[in-house]
């Protein structure tokens, strides 16, 4: 990959970031990638989801990630987010101790604060990010109490302003999830993500399976929400369209590996993998 | 003037893995320097490489080898063929703007709003922006009630205006514009023509493509003449 250290600007450095599933060998990386045509370590079945992961996200930006189903890229933005636990490899964030701190290493409650006021993530699945057994303010609650926030008039405000934001009406708050349409449901998944001003987003797959209209308002909230409060986002789709339309930069990924990485526009149209090649002469 | 831009034996190809690693060669061993304030001409027939060079320059096509050093405002010299993406996007923010054949743009923003984006982008305040984005879509005679429309439902010469008002309104130090006048009727044309020329006066130095030898003997102060990607001829008008 052809990759440059730059200046100190970053806002999260993520150097040879690694997560392997089962029982890896010394030989698992080295056995498996895109040369390979696999991420499944022949010896031991050990599945590397992520390896040789290096890149830098700048504050303001917005960085695709695409590939196809089991390419990693989830697995990534898991791994970051703490949803998963990595295997090794270093992530310095400047929100935690300045950048000096490989986060991977901290401890489950710096972990979990990090998660709760520093960073937000939206996934594909409502599920995965909504309490269907809270209401749509109460999950937003949740986020908030876990910041710190104990006010319960300023947290119903907080969550008020923020469902008015995303225009879920202000007066399903007292709803559960379970309640609403699937696009409704991903802007209280938003909602909830931003709802501390993290400088961070992770974006899995927001759009997919929802019917276009819905997605379009969808991607235009997420595009005006950048703008207004600025946050760096990392954006996981398979959808060109998506990436097109959101970002600056996008890494291509492959059986657990970038594969390609480039601004968006070039990776686009002067692809240089095959794989990012065949990927754009698929799209419609 | 001193110097804006030194692109240096510049090749590209294109290698297509998923075609029998079919080779399409775009530009050999391209060479050429402009100054500040200049605005450089590139003709040659379709397909000889004028928009190949072009988006080389803009780091949307990565070259095979050669380099493309530009004299930022700032006064270094960043080579845009190796550039840290970074700092690609920086400059573009910044200084150089790109200007394509055919409009495209983020859906469901109104045309107006397309073109202030330049503005607020450079951290213009909203109101204002929209302001001169009215004024300049009135200058170039996009019809009042299109101001707040969608441009993807427009005809392909309002679209046109829509693209190059959003290029030329926040005065880019170094626009790289295709075709801008092409789809235009004549009085637009020239409507166009001045504006990049009152830019230029302003120190906008500017790469322009065109087939209309109207607009190039009008803008271009330089020539440069492509043939199968190579250079042909340099000359000043």
């Amino acid at each position: 990959m052809n990759y440059q250290d730059s200046d100190n600007g970053w806002l999260l450095r993520v150097r040879n970031l690694t997560k392997i599933y089962g029982d890896p060998i010394s030989n698992s990386i080295q056995y498996t990638g895109p040369a390979h045509g696999t991420n499944i370590c022949p010896e031991t079945d050990a599945i590397v989801a992520c390896a040789e992961i290096n890149f830098d996200l700048y504050p303001g930006e917005v960085l695709g990630v695409v590939g196809e189903s089991g390419s990693g890229k989830s697995t990534l933005v898991q791994l970051l987010y703490f949803d998963q636990m990595a295997t090794g490899g270093e992530v310095h964030f400047k929100a935690i101790d300045e950048g000096k701190t490989n986060i991977v290493t901290l401890s489950n409650q710096r972990k979990r604060q990090a998660r709760s006021s520093l960073m937000g993530m939206v996934y594909q699945n409502p599920r995965d990010g909504l309490n269907f057994n809270f209401s749509a303010g109460g999950n937003i609650a949740e986020k908030l109490l876990m910041a710190g926030n104990f006010h319960v008039g300023r947290i119903r405000e907080r969550a008020s302003f923020l469902l008015e934001k995303t225009e879920v009406p202000v007066k399903r708050m007292d709803n559960t999830p379970a309640t609403f349409s699937g696009g409704m449901q991903q802007r209280v998944q938003i909602s909830k993500a931003i709802a501390n001003n993290p400088p961070l987003l992770f974006l899995d797959e927001v759009t997919s399976g929802l019917d276009v209209s819905v997605q379009a308002k969808v991607l235009d909230l997420i595009r005006h929400l950048q703008r207004e409060l600025g946050v760096s986002m990392i954006v996981v789709s398979h959808d060109l369209a998506v990436i097109r339309m959101l970002t600056d930069r996008t890494l291509v990924m492959k059986n657990g590996r970038i594969v390609e990485s480039g601004l968006t526009d070039q990776i686009l149209q002067d692809p240089q993998h095959p794989y990012t090649q065949l990927l754009v002469s698929s799209l419609l | 003037m001193p110097t804006l831009l030194k692109v240096q034996n510049v090749s590209k190809h294109f290698q297509l893995h998923i075609q029998n690693n079919k080779h399409i060669p775009a530009l050999h061993d391209v060479s050429f320097e402009m100054d500040q304030g200049d605005i450089l001409g590139l003709t040659g027939k379709s397909g000889s490489g004028k928009s190949s060079l072009m988006k080389c320059i803009y780091r949307t096509y990565l070259v095979n080898s050669g380099t493309i050093q530009l004299h930022t405002d700032s006064g270094a010299v960043v080579d845009l063929a190796t550039a840290n993406e970074h700092e690609v996007l920086k400059i573009r923010k910044t200084e150089m703007f790109y200007c394509s054949q055919f409009l495209s743009v983020i859906p469901r923003v109104p045309a107006v709003d397309v073109v202030a984006e330049s503005l607020t982008r450079k951290g213009h305040d909203h109101a204002e922006a929209r302001a001169r984005a009215r004024d300049l879509l009135d200058q170039l005679g996009l019809p009042q009630e299109l101001w707040d429309a969608f441009p993807a439902t427009f005809s392909g010469g309002e679209q046109q205006r829509v693209n190059v008002a959003r290029a030329i309104i926040a005065a880019p130090r170094f626009l790289l514009i295709d075709e801008p006048t092409a789809s235009l009727d004549a009085k637009t044309k020239d409507v166009v023509i001045d504006l990049v020329l009152a830019l230029k006066a302003r120190g906008t130095s500017v790469v322009l493509i065109t087939h209309d030898q109207h607009t190039l003997e009008r803008m271009s102060s330089r020539r440069l003449h492509l043939e199968f990607g190579r250079v042909r001829e340099l000359a000043t008008a």
